[in-house]
């Protein structure tokens, strides 16, 4: 055995690689390279190989061997560690180490449609993946500093920009030339949807940002697939590096699931750098089953001695602060491989300290080493010869105090087999009492105290007050104001020998020698009273959030007034009954055993005076939408979805369900004329973004007219999209459908091909807005269009009839009494806002009785919100169609009800009260038409997501909840943040103030 | 109903035309204004003026003393609803810049008046007639002091005749401790004001120069000062537009101190927060439109809603108003508004008070308007059903100063010609 030890040492020691070889010396060679042998330590092999007593032996940049007892030859540099601690160095993933930030262009009021770059590369600025990170790397001293004070030793580094960022490169920490430094080129690609520095328009939103990814992902197979048709660095770049890990830099939690849709649909395994939330999404952590790269920053918590400024802190922000710190515990019970990473930490001194409040949290310590070390250099592949101590992997390692993730210091960190210290041991507690002696001053007493490394000295008989003193290497100087006095020493085992000088400048040589030690309280703090279990979370994590979901239980409604919208009208003392989700019952006299199996778990609500109806779908809304509504760049954006950016958290959900509302059409903006594909959700309050959409054959897609697709109010410097005319709008669309229709025409006859011939065939190039467009032309999405004037309603019903579609919805459609009767011919429906007008030029004809008008001359007609605001008391605006042209109740109902169910070809399964139909099902105070009606409870699918009496709960929970947290808060220490009023971001597509008028 | 309306207006409006000298309107159900509600009454219109209301059970009537007798049995009389702080006449088209005239450059512009820009033939002013609206104040925005508002009737042929009072008061946009950046497409976050101080700091200062401008009877004329005075003699009410507690309590705190004889909050978001001060400095409130969100996202959803029943139960006096996004047509739906604090809990009474009496209170008008009493203007409206209802808000007849008004508008046009 130590035969093949040691073959194995010469092996390796003849191997290890004299470096810069081709580099000629200036001087004379110096290449010998003393082994180095590190006895006496704990050593940390990985996380789960300790051994106590250890001997390491190094020489250059490799670890020759490590174990309990090695070989260490004669002329070996020895180390006695004395009991220290050796674990690998960390390795950073998530890195712009030495590579300078791209500089943003000059900001111009111009908007800039077509990318600056010059040279053969991709559309737009964001899509770099060029970049090539070794090629702009440059050693940062000062960086380099932070790092190696943390205990990293490696660095993977990328430029921090755009959506496709290029390759990050893996980088010693050393100063040493880059040809030794760098030990892979290419290491990983980095990928994220911020646009960066780009001013280029495309893309304005984070839908823009998923489309332009996904499209630039077709591109690069298409671009493959062809024979350069164009020459393009980027997608070549994409191509020439896709083998390398991906990683992702994710920076809001909920777009996990938007990234594990692309990962998913495009079979691409990303190691996902986190943003430390990762506990609101834990319960889908297991099925995204990313690697995750973790930061370690935590919020501060919050200055909170104002009482006026914390009913603005939410429920939300203050969860997220109590959680935080649990976020590693969290993510390494659900089993995820996982890194940590310094990158998000403002100041980089913080990464021990919230290492160490993680461990007090919950994250095992072994979780911990292995998050620093082995899981990212195997997530890069160079586990091989990084991420643990093993014998021929690099000498990366450092030498810490204690263990580092609960107490102590890093003392050296090793980095390729060069130490830099960060933290002078001192081998020895001086601490203690001793007596001073000298030929002049004798026996005086004398106390060392304080900290081990910064200790004081007190003499009492020559200066009652401590000195200020310093100690290094056993070396202690002391100096007292008052009596001018001056000394300084060498102390070793208790025994001190230096020179003083006094106040008359006589210099006396002393002793110093220890008489007894102090007893030194344990300093270790006690965090036993920290819970490692995470708090609880609520579904959705804010503000009247459950605590459960309720229950899909079997109910019936008794002795109500039922609206069913179906030929039986208003029905009253009427019963409805529901189970799994769906109606059962709708009619008189119930009897249960007819309707219900089991009839012991029925829930029994009287409905006496009370008014039931199905619930309110809004054709028309904009809430619950992530960062941007519209992507306002291009004119044609049919490749945008806001299916990929659901918001589940957006309390206006809950708002609008306490308004009726149980379903709605969440459209993208009208800032373009082919505009974005559209979601259809369920007010689904605690479910899950996906779990919201309603499952549907046909998708939607908004288009819009004038004033906002022609830019005519965005300001003077928006005078250069095409169209800035009705005239243009129109060509707009002839342009977009007979490219779909050339598109459709490209891909049937390549389809056609036989195997072989596909083979020897280039494909035409798959483009994902020319896909949308296509599934208008094949009756698989419908157009809801926004529309003011009768010009542009017509023209667009002409360009349907001539391509070939019809206009599904015109929403808005203010004038639309003027054309009702070519609607009604054309086939369109018309989604109406009750009485908004004046806003605009254009809808200066707008009237009240619109809706009205539409509805006589047998226009399908609903009445929509496009506001969170109005969207929870749409049985206003349904009513307004009584008081301003005479519409009758029912009539006046089924416009929030039954008509937008069937604009939005949902009418099977929603819109009236039927058996069979999905038990969305409101219970209102009154009339559900007045004034005075208040919803009293809300059924989606059969559960109870909002009821006025379990509200009040809610809200009485809310506030003691947050009532706790913010005394937790009050005891915390550390720096504070100052409370930000958080009003709510919230989308239209139609309101218009010029001006904010206060100061 | 239709039919009866129909039959209602052949009947009376030959008499109408006839003389409109004394005019007696009974049997319908009279919202007095004050809170009270008088049942079967009969109303005397004499002139401009209200001659007598009573309920018809106590009083006798000689048909042969009145020029037209109008039955209104089944229906509702209301004074006018007033709608405070508006930017009606002074803007027809929110996106169209050429008919914005509610905000001067500057942040000290009290001297401008809203009197001489309103546009009486503004086609929304018609639109909110029909929904019984028929007094407005009509309120400058933006800066600091942004200038002078005046009331209107909502009839006239120029603003000289229209006007109601004139220059009724300066309206001070207490500025905002915080600010948010951004707009509504990309709406960015809230930042707290770093010259919020500053900016106070400021208003003070102006305030002490025109109180001593005041004290001085100016041998040189200042026409911003000389604005200003009737905040210090009464004759002028300063609205201060603040929202949220610290605003408030800053904005009340320096006025009292500064000697503002009549102050009325407009706003109050966070009212309720600050009611003891508001009620001990004797404070009226102008209320923000009710139909909004709730202030943050924790806040009672019913927040905006609840409001007023919470500041009439703390004993302060409020009226409703409609500022905010599209809040020039969209104020026709003021009424409403109230009707949904109504659902909320504020007692319909108080609710149609605020709406007409305490609004003509806190405008300084109720000498002639806000009530059906002995007296007063006859500016007054009478309803198919319940005006703060939706359904049945449905305008039947419409008088201000004593004449009717007509009922169609720009809209009604429309919808007759595509019928």
């Amino acid at each position: 055995m130590k035969k093949i030890s040691s073959l194995l040492i010469f092996i390796l020691s003849t191997s290890i690689c004299l470096c810069q070889e081709t580099f000629p010396t200036n001087g004379v060679e110096n290449n010998y390279k003393s082994p180095i042998a590190f006895v006496n330590a704990k050593i940390h092999q990985s996380s789960s190989k300790v051994i106590e007593h250890g001997m390491m032996l190094v020489q250059d940049d490799k670890i020759l061997s490590v174990g309990d007892s090695i070989t260490i030859p004669k002329n070996a540099i020895i180390k006695d560690l004395n009991g220290d601690f050796i674990y690998p160095s960390f390795i950073e993933l998530i890195s712009d180490f030495g590579i300078e930030a791209p500089t943003k262009t000059e900001f111009s009021y111009t908007p800039q449609y077509e990318s600056k770059k010059t040279g053969p590369y991709h559309w737009n600025q964001s899509i770099k993946p060029e970049v090539n990170a070794s090629s702009i790397y440059k050693y940062d001293g000062d960086d380099a500093t932070k790092y190696i004070n943390n205990g990293f030793g490696m660095v993977l580094s990328h430029q921090n920009d755009g959506i496709f960022r290029g390759n990050g490169t893996l980088i010693i920490i050393s100063d040493k030339r880059q040809n030794q430094t760098i030990i892979e080129d290419k290491a990983a690609t980095f990928y994220s949807f911020s646009k960066g520095v780009s001013r280029q328009r495309y893309p304005t939103s984070l839908m823009g940002s998923i489309a332009l990814f996904k499209q630039t992902l077709l591109d690069a197979q298409w671009y493959e697939q062809t024979n350069k048709k164009e020459l393009n660095l980027s997608l070549e770049s994409y191509n020439q590096n896709k083998f390398l890990p991906k990683i992702f830099i994710l920076n809001d939690e909920t777009d996990y699931y938007r990234l594990f849709s692309i990962a998913d649909e495009f079979e691409i395994d990303f190691i996902v750098k986190g943003n430390g939330k990762e506990f609101a999404v834990s319960d889908q952590l297991k099925k995204f089953n990313f690697p995750l790269v973790i930061p370690l920053n935590f919020p501060n918590a919050y200055d909170i001695s104002n009482p006026v400024y914390t009913d603005w802190l939410s429920l939300k922000k203050l969860k997220e602060w109590e959680l935080a710190p649990y976020n590693l515990n969290i993510i390494a019970k659900n089993k995820i491989p996982f890194a940590i990473t310094s990158s998000d930490l403002k100041n980089k001194k913080d990464f021990l300290k919230n290492l160490r409040i993680a461990v007090n949290h919950g994250l095992k310590r072994e979780d911990a080493l292995k998050a620093l070390t082995e899981t990212p250099a195997k997530l890069i592949n160079k586990y091989h010869l990084i991420g643990s101590i093993e014998a021929g992997k690099k000498a990366n390692f450092i030498i810490c105090s204690d263990d580092i993730f609960i107490e102590g210091d890093i003392y050296e960190n090793w980095v390729d087999g060069e130490r830099n210290v960060i933290k002078e041991k001192n081998n020895e507690d001086i601490r203690g009492y001793y007596t001073f002696n000298s030929t002049s001053l004798k026996d005086l007493f004398v106390e060392i105290n304080g900290d081990i490394d910064k200790p004081k000295i007190k003499i009492p008989s020559l200066d009652s007050s401590w000195m200020s003193s310093h100690l290094k290497y056993n070396k202690l100087t002391f100096f007292s104001k008052q009596i001018s006095f001056r000394a300084v020493c060498k102390i070793y085992n208790g025994l001190g020998e230096g020179r003083a000088q006094t106040k008359e400048g006589t210099t006396i040589d002393f002793v110093l020698t220890k008489d007894s030690s102090i007893v030194i309280k344990s300093k270790k703090t006690n965090n036993s009273n920290i819970d490692t279990v995470p708090p609880k979370q609520l579904k959705p994590n804010v503000s009247y959030g459950f605590e459960k979901l309720p229950k899909k239980n079997d109910v019936v409604l008794t002795n109500g007034t039922i609206w069913t919208n179906e030929k039986s009208g208003v029905l009253n003392r009427a019963d409805i009954a529901f189970s799994n989700g769906k109606i059962v019952f709708v009619g008189k006299n119930i009897i249960l055993s007819d309707v219900f199996s089991d009839t012991t778990s029925v829930q029994i609500i009287d409905a006496t005076e009370k008014h039931i109806t199905s619930g309110i779908i809004d054709e028309h809304s904009h809430i619950a939408i992530s960062r941007g509504v519209n992507e306002s760049s291009q004119a044609v954006t049919a490749e945008v979805s806001i299916g990929d950016v659901i918001n589940s958290n957006d309390v206006n959900i809950y708002r609008q369900l306490a308004g009726g509302v149980t379903a709605a059409q969440l459209l993208h903006g009208s800032a373009n004329p082919i505009g974005g594909q559209s979601a259809l959700v369920k007010m689904k309050w605690g479910s899950l973004a996906e779990e919201m959409k309603i499952k549907s054959d046909v998708g939607f897609i908004k288009f819009a007219l004038g004033e906002n697709v022609k830019q005519s109010n965005w300001g003077a410097f928006n005078k250069f999209r095409f169209p800035q005319t009705r005239m243009g709008v129109e060509q707009v669309f002839y342009d977009a459908f007979f490219r779909a229709k050339n598109y459709k025409k490209e891909w049937e006859e390549y389809n056609k091909l036989s195997l072989r011939k596909k083979r020897n065939t280039t494909p035409p190039r798959e483009d994902l807005e020319l896909n949308i467009l296509s599934e208008i032309l094949d009756k698989k999405r419908f157009i809801t269009c926004h529309s003011y004037v009768q010009s542009e309603i017509n023209m667009l019903m002409h360009v349907g009839d001539s391509m070939g579609f019809t206009v599904n919805t015109f929403t808005h459609i203010l004038e639309g009494y003027k054309v009702a009767d070519k609607m009604k011919k054309h086939g369109a429906g018309g989604s109406t806002f009750s009485d908004w007008w004046a806003y605009k030029f254009e809808v200066n004809d707008a009237i009240p009785h619109n809706a009205a008008l539409l509805n006589s001359a047998g226009v399908i007609t609903a009445i929509n919100s496009d506001d969170a605001e109005m969207g929870r008391r749409l049985n206003h605006e349904a009513a307004k169609a009584i008081k301003y042209g005479g519409v009758s109740k029912e009539d006046a109902w089924k416009m929030i009800t039954l008509n937008p169910a069937k604009l939005l070809q949902l009418d099977k399964k929603m819109g009236s009260l039927k058996v069979g139909k999905d038990a969305d099902i409101v219970i209102w105070s009154d009339e559900p038409l007045s004034i005075y009606a208040k919803v009293e409870s809300t059924f989606v699918d059969g559960r109870l997501l909002f009821d006025h009496n379990y509200n009040e709960k809610l809200m009485s929970r809310d506030q003691k909840e947050k009532a706790r947290i913010i005394s937790k808060m009050a005891t915390s220490r550390g720096e504070k943040q100052k409370i930000k009023f958080e009003k709510e971001d919230l989308y239209h597509c139609c309101k218009h103030r010029a001006i904010n008028y206060y100061e | 109903m239709n039919k009866n309306l129909f039959f209602s207006i052949l009947i009376f409006l030959p008499l109408i035309t006839l003389s409109q000298k004394r005019t007696l309107l009974i049997g319908g159900t009279a919202y007095v204004g004050n809170g009270d509600k008088i049942e079967n009454s009969v109303i005397c219109i004499e002139g401009e003026k209200i001659d007598f209301i009573a309920n018809s059970s106590e009083i006798k009537i000689d048909p042969t003393a009145f020029d037209t007798i109008i039955r209104l049995h089944g229906k509702f009389i209301y004074p006018s609803f007033i709608l405070p702080n508006s930017r009606l006449g002074i803007t027809e088209i929110d996106a169209v810049r050429a008919t914005h005239d509610f905000r001067e450059v500057g942040s000290f512009n009290p001297h401008v008046r809203t009197k001489i820009a309103y546009n009486t033939d503004s086609k929304i002013i018609g639109t909110l007639r029909t929904n019984g609206i028929l007094v407005s104040q009509v309120a400058p925005i933006g800066g600091l002091f942004s200038g002078q508002s005046s009331v209107f009737y909502l009839d006239g042929n120029n603003w000289e005749n229209a006007v109601c009072k004139s220059d009724d008061g300066i309206h001070l946009n207490w500025p905002r401790s915080y600010n948010k950046s951004g707009w509504w497409a990309e709406p960015g976050e809230s930042k707290r004001n770093k010259e919020y101080q500053q900016k106070v700091l400021k208003i003070e200062h102006y305030l002490d120069k025109a109180s001593s401008y005041f004290n001085n009877n100016g041998e040189k004329i200042d026409i911003k000062m000389e604005s200003m005075k009737g905040l210090f003699d009464g004759n002028k009410t300063l609205y201060v537009h603040a929202d949220y507690y610290t605003e408030i309590i800053d904005a009340i705190d320096l006025l009292k101190k500064k000697k503002i004889k009549k102050i009325v909050l407009v706003g109050g978001e966070e009212a309720l927060m600050a009611k003891k001060t508001i009620k001990n400095n004797n404070i009226n409130v102008i209320l923000n439109r009710v139909h909004r969100l709730p202030s943050k996202a924790g806040s009672s959803i019913y927040e905006p809603y609840t409001q007023a029943k919470l500041l009439h139960e703390n004993e302060i006096l409020f009226c409703f108003s409609y500022e905010g996004d599209m809040e020039v047509m969209g104020s026709r739906n003021l009424p409403f508004t109230a009707g949904t604090s109504v659902a909320y809990g504020l007692d319909y009474n108080i609710a149609v008070k605020s709406l007409t009496l305490n609004a003509a209170k806190i405008l300084g008008i109720d000498n002639e308007l806000g009530s059906l009493e002995a007296g007063k203007e006859a500016t007054f409206f009478i309803s198919d059903g319940d005006a703060l209802d939706i359904m049945s808000n449905n305008l039947f007849l419409a008088f201000i100063k004593g004449e009717t008004i007509k009922l169609t508008n720009h809209q009604t046009e429309l919808y007759e010609k595509f019928k």
